[in-house]
């Protein structure tokens, strides 16, 4: 009788640190689904001012060629057709503002490395266009990022609806599946309508990324790139570099402002928020404007925390 | 209706006795001005019964209609209507301290449409107090305090201050998306995202 209370005890023990495992090998067959299973469905995505519907056709075949095609169903035709997570053509503006001679490196979710920004767990079971799925929450270890909710299909892992929770609990975007089917589209679902083409990068040259840089970064985020474009208002060149922390990601905008005027402003749309802050330096003021899905607070602390590397040699 | 009748459901609702369909009738008939001062005699009675302070002639319903009136007129200012989508953001480039929880409705725009309202906007007093965002959902936690608004009255802005971020944050807004759903194989959201930034 001892031994199965002891048995009993250790296995309490245990089912802790098996939950977690539980909850990252999810995340785990979730990437590997993306690039295994063929699937083709209708969902919605919503956020506060904004409510959209789409298509989605995903083909994967044996040699490991991943095809995608993206179709926003209701208002104006955008439309994207990805070949092994590069994108082919666009339509609409959809693409008009990507900056060329970088490689954007197509990041994969690495749920290990996630584990250390986020607390994974298995919540509970749910169903979603009409399937069975697992909830899983991604819930952030600090204040410095946002939490999600994902759906994943108890059969295939692929998310059926994500979720995006600010630290109050409130929904901030919604991304669901209305109606999923497992089987591979037809080529012809997969061929893009006439308007698709291909993308034209904006002109951009990259820069050296110490040219700027931030004394604070919310623990976990790299930068992942860093360009500098020609602004469309003022001709103005603007660096903008852009962080990741493998799932949430933030841009920086900083413009020169030539002895310009101007206050400060933040807003937040949905799940995306804006914060500009001016920066004294040396060479004159710039407005930094971070804007990315992470909370007003670790946006404000970027923005207050960038530092231009002439401002070193001042210091 | 007879008088009687309405007089009758008025004392029932001072004695909070009244049901739904005596209070509805009353309010109902709340314009009327014969009533109105039949109900403030009641008040007067009540008053000198119970003992209670009592200041004459306090109209709060007045004050309060008045209130709604003159917090109503700046929205149904020709400028609300000429004001283009990005005025909301403006706005808070000048009420920074306005801690906005969400801020719904600013939708988005793409550079011809951004150029002409800022052509509408040079023929338009940028200082004029405006509710955050017109028709716009906020969640909670957002709240509209007096004390902003009147900051943003008292501070001066020239409309090139109020358009430096509002021809630029759409801009910075739709590459962020893009650029975020260029850069990951797994780019469903990341896509929505940079679509809803296209819709209007």
């Amino acid at each position: 009788m001892r031994g199965l209370s002891y048995l009993l005890m250790l296995g309490g023990v245990l089912a802790l640190p098996v939950h977690a495992t539980d909850a990252q090998d999810w995340l785990g067959r979730l990437a590997e689904a993306q690039q295994q299973q063929s699937f083709h469905g209708t969902f919605v995505y919503e956020r506060n001012g904004s409510f959209s519907t789409h298509t989605i056709w995903h083909q994967t075949s044996g040699d490991a060629e991943v095809r995608e095609r993206l179709l926003q169903l209701d208002g104006p035709v955008q439309e994207v057709l990805r070949v092994n997570g590069r994108t082919e053509c666009v339509s609409g503006g959809l693409a008009d503002q990507v900056a060329g001679g970088q490689n954007w490196p197509a990041r994969t979710l690495d749920a290990k490395q996630l584990s250390a920004w986020y607390d994974l767990r298995v919540i509970g079971e749910s169903r979603v266009a009409g399937r069975e799925a697992v909830v899983l929450a991604v819930l952030p270890r600090d204040q410095h990022r946002y939490g999600f909710e994902l759906h994943l299909d108890r059969e295939t892992g692929l998310p059926l609806k994500s979720l995006l929770l600010n630290e109050k609990g409130q929904l901030l975007e919604r991304f669901q599946f209305s109606s999923i089917d497992m089987t591979a589209p037809s080529e012809a679902d997969l061929k893009p309508g006439s308007t698709c083409q291909p993308v034209r990068f904006v002109e951009s040259k990259s820069i050296d990324p110490k040219a700027w840089h931030s004394e604070w970064l919310p623990p976990g985020f790299d930068l992942n790139s860093a360009v500098e474009r020609h602004s469309v208002v003022s001709s103005e060149p603007v660096a903008c570099l852009m962080y990741g922390d493998g799932l949430a990601r933030f841009s920086v905008f900083l413009e020169p402002l030539h002895g310009a005027t101007v206050e400060d402003a933040r807003t937040q749309l949905g799940p995306t928020v804006a914060v500009s802050k001016r920066v004294t330096t040396t060479s004159g003021d710039v407005m930094v404007t971070v804007i990315g899905e992470i909370p007003l607070g670790t946006a404000e602390r970027v923005a207050l925390s960038m530092r231009g590397r002439d401002m070193q040699a001042a210091q | 209706m007879s008088r009687e009748a309405l007089q009758e459901s008025l004392s029932a609702i001072m004695d909070n006795e009244a049901d739904e369909l005596e209070l509805r009738r009353v309010l109902s008939a709340s314009d009327d001005a014969q009533l109105r001062s039949t109900w403030a005699r009641y008040q007067v009675a009540r008053a000198v019964i119970h003992k209670d302070l009592l200041v004459p002639k306090l109209d709060i319903a007045a004050a309060v209609s008045k209130a709604l009136a003159d917090e109503a007129s700046p929205v149904a200012a020709p400028v609300a209507a000429v004001a283009g989508r990005w005025r909301g953001l403006g706005r808070l480039a000048v009420a920074a301290s306005v801690t906005l929880a969400v801020l719904a409705g600013v939708r988005l725009y793409n550079q011809d449409e951004v150029m002409g309202t800022q052509l509408a906007q040079n023929n338009v007093q940028p200082t004029l107090p405006m509710p955050q965002v017109q028709g716009a959902a906020l969640l909670a936690g957002y709240t509209e305090s007096s004390e902003p608004v009147s900051a943003q009255q008292s501070k001066a802005v020239s409309p090139s201050q109020l358009n430096w971020h509002e021809q630029r944050l759409p801009g910075y807004l739709r590459q962020h998306a893009q650029q975020a759903a260029m850069s990951t194989s797994d780019g469903v959201l990341p896509y929505a995202r940079a679509a809803s930034l296209e819709n209007r």
